[in-house]
């Protein structure tokens, strides 16, 4: 009687699915058991074949009670005489013609090493036996690892219908999990006045002059301007800013302005204009997309008040451009008075890797941004 | 390289029996008509008057005899090339053969350069007499080798390694091949290694082991299979087998049809099928199959010796339903 959690006693055996004789897989089904908590399966803790069973239905006995024997070094395939026959001495054809014929040595082989449970391939072989080719395409397609961690609950199926990714967005999730599988993702957050900006800007977006004082901050701390590969931590002089461009429906990419610290604010709108149209065009270049050195993405134009943005591998910083709204907020004049006033504000929301660089690093380069963006002179 | 010229399987023999019998004078030839009739298939046509009756020896209906003379002179420093005049004959000279040739280099340390010309297979009618795969009685036999070879150019390559092997090598020469396959040969002697198999087309997807005249039966059968993409494996030697090259295709493709126009008990195909049980089980994605001929003698009439031999079809249906298993 298996322990299925700290305070269960005892547990009442409601239902053997296997027999004495009967070949058993691990983690196959074994027992229905009873607890005052729950009525759960326990998976065989072995393969084998199922030597005798010691504890009847309706019986309740303490956590580490013997239930049944399995002979481990049994083969399959050696069924009992009556394996296949039910209680009315028929042979049991239905269930027979149900079953998936056994696998080949080779399937079984490569499905032990990548541990497969072998349920989830669509066999095309006779009967739907499971192929070879069918599981090295299975493994070939990325096999989802579906086993709960749980013992006692059951994988979920793939959900059906649906539809396969685009090749783009299986390269943006691709890189999403990879990154937040590599970096150790942190963010922080500071609050920046945009009054100067949305008094300069005319017809411009944002966006250039908060890359303007975004590069002007890496050159004062350019460990933000960075890329870490493995334990090799690269600190960049010259910055390739990566902007984030929305594709719509079909997703995102991001072109990069390269030495973009030689760029006026007119002078980034402009590339900026140009890649981001070139970008929806399809027709970017591959180096215009490579050799990035930090990355500002910049989503606040729908509206978004606060994200937490994914840093674009190998950078070690991403910074997201937040929707910019009037807010009452406290001013001090040059005599130290307070008082109330409507300012055009945004939060600056950047993601950074704690691998390459700590919490203070990223709030003094971010105060930096601020302090160019709410100083801004052009 | 050589310059090449298109010629018979049949041809391709003959050249490497010349070449070798030009270059190396202790090689003689002995047979049934092999003389002045220039043996029965033309092999040896022409050789009486390029080599002499004392080179190219005219013998007795007497297989026994002929093997026996050839061990003796084999034993002496000799270099004999018999031939039968069907394969089948060899029965009458098989003591002389497994007893005496085969075990001489066991019990005595001898070497024993013979060569014994088989010219085997059906297809033609020729009845129960004229038409048999004796090669597994062979493979019982220790000491002996036992090649086979498909193409005009191993043809040539083999009978020139046969028979400057200081073994007792059987060479079965396939009826059917004779002047059906041609091919680019090169000129000049050459050797085709002993032991040592042939890819004769690569695939992934199943492999078809077999060697002679079913290697073409093989290619026709698989060369457009709805698809799949089927390795055939020439094993051109059968004793001793490629078992590398037998595992690494196996290993591969993990499915196996083993064709052999033998009959079915214990042949070749067999032995195959066992090295493969044992040796890559847990390569393999479905059961070993074997297409062969039933254990029946050849018949003589046409549609039953169809029946009997495999054919295209046969191979095809045996690799269909392996692929869909």
């Amino acid at each position: 009687m298996p322990q299925m959690g700290v305070s269960v006693a005892e547990g009442t055996i409601v239902e053997w699915r296997k027999r004495p004789g009967d070949w058993v897989e691990a983690d196959e089904p074994i027992v229905q058991i009873d607890t005052d908590k729950v009525e759960t399966e326990i998976p065989s803790p072995a393969s084998g074949r199922v030597k005798e069973i010691l504890v009847e239905v309706g019986t309740t006995v303490d956590v580490g009670t013997l239930l049944a024997t399995i002979d481990t070094g049994a083969t399959p395939g050696e069924a009992h005489a009556d394996e296949h026959v039910d209680a009315a001495g028929q042979a049991d054809v239905a269930d027979a013609e149900a079953k998936p014929p056994p696998v080949s040595p080779v399937v079984r082989r490569i499905a032990d090493e990548h541990g497969v449970d072998l349920g989830r391939v669509q066999g095309s072989g006779r009967r739907g036996r499971v192929t070879k080719k069918d599981l090295l395409a299975f493994l070939e397609n990325g096999a989802p690892k579906l086993h709960s961690e749980s013992p006692y609950v059951e994988d979920q199926a793939p959900a059906a219908g649906g539809q396969e990714l685009s090749i783009m967005r299986k390269r943006i999730a691709d890189h999403m999990v990879h990154s937040l599988q590599t970096a150790a993702h942190c963010t922080t957050m500071v609050e920046a006045d945009m009054s100067r900006i949305e008094a300069a800007r005319g017809r411009l977006s944002y966006l250039p002059f908060v890359a303007r004082a975004v590069i002007a901050a890496l050159r004062e701390y350019p460990m933000l301007n960075a890329t870490l590969e493995g334990d090799r931590l690269t600190v960049h002089e010259d910055v390739h800013l990566g902007i984030a461009v929305s594709l719509g429906e079909d997703g995102l990419i991001v072109p990069v302005v390269h030495n973009a610290h030689e760029l006026s604010h007119e002078g980034l709108a402009a590339r900026v204009k140009d890649l981001a149209e070139r970008a929806r065009d399809r027709r970017l270049e591959p180096d215009e997309v490579a050799g990035g050195t930090f990355t500002i993405t910049n989503p606040g134009r729908y509206g978004a008040l606060l994200a937490t943005p994914i840093i674009n591998q190998p950078q070690v910083a991403i910074l997201d451009l937040e929707a910019v709204v009037k807010r009452p907020v406290v001013v001090t004049d040059e005599h130290g008075n307070d008082s109330i006033a409507i300012r055009p504000m945004t939060y600056l929301c950047m993601s950074w890797d704690h691998r390459a660089l700590d919490g203070a690093l990223a709030a003094q380069f971010l105060s930096a941004v601020r302090r160019n963006i709410e100083e801004w002179r052009s | 390289m050589n310059a090449t010229s298109e010629i018979t399987y049949l041809q391709a023999i003959s050249d490497g029996l010349r070449e070798e019998m030009r270059a190396d004078e202790s090689v003689f030839c002995m047979g049934e008509d092999i003389g002045a009739f220039g043996g029965a298939f033309k092999v040896t046509d022409g050789f009486i008057e390029e080599f002499g009756a004392d080179r190219v020896w005219d013998t007795p209906l007497a297989e026994n005899a002929i093997v026996g003379t050839a061990v003796g002179a084999a034993v002496e420093g000799l270099r004999p090339v018999c031939e039968m005049q069907f394969a089948d004959f060899i029965a009458c000279g098989f003591d002389e053969l497994v007893n005496v040739a085969a075990k001489l280099h066991y019990r005595q340390g001898l070497a024993v350069p013979m060569v014994v010309r088989l010219p085997s297979g059906g297809g033609f009618s020729g009845g129960p007499f004229h038409s048999q795969n004796p090669e597994a009685w062979f493979l019982q036999s220790p000491g002996l080798k036992v090649v086979a070879p498909s193409t005009a150019e191993d043809a040539k390559g083999l009978i020139a390694s046969a028979i400057r092997d200081p073994n007792p090598v059987i060479y079965l020469e396939h009826k059917n091949l004779y002047r059906h396959v041609k091919g680019e040969v090169a000129e000049g002697r050459y050797e085709t290694p002993l032991g040592e198999a042939r890819l004769a087309r690569e695939g992934s997807d199943l492999t078809v082991v077999t060697y002679g005249a079913m290697v073409h039966t093989a290619l026709e059968a698989t060369e457009d299979l709805e698809g799949a993409s089927v390795e055939v494996l020439d094993l051109r030697t059968l004793q001793p087998l490629d078992t590398e090259a037998i595992l690494r295709s196996v290993r591969k493709t993990s499915k196996v049809v083993v064709l052999y126009e033998a009959t079915r008990s214990c042949g070749v195909g067999a032995e195959v099928a066992s090295i493969v049980a044992e040796e890559a089980f847990e390569d393999l994605d479905g059961p070993v199959v074997r297409v062969c001929a039933p254990d029946v003698p050849i018949p003589f009439s046409p549609p039953l010796e169809r029946a009997v031999l495999p054919q295209v079809d046969d191979v095809k249906e045996a690799c269909r339903e392996l692929l869909a298993y």
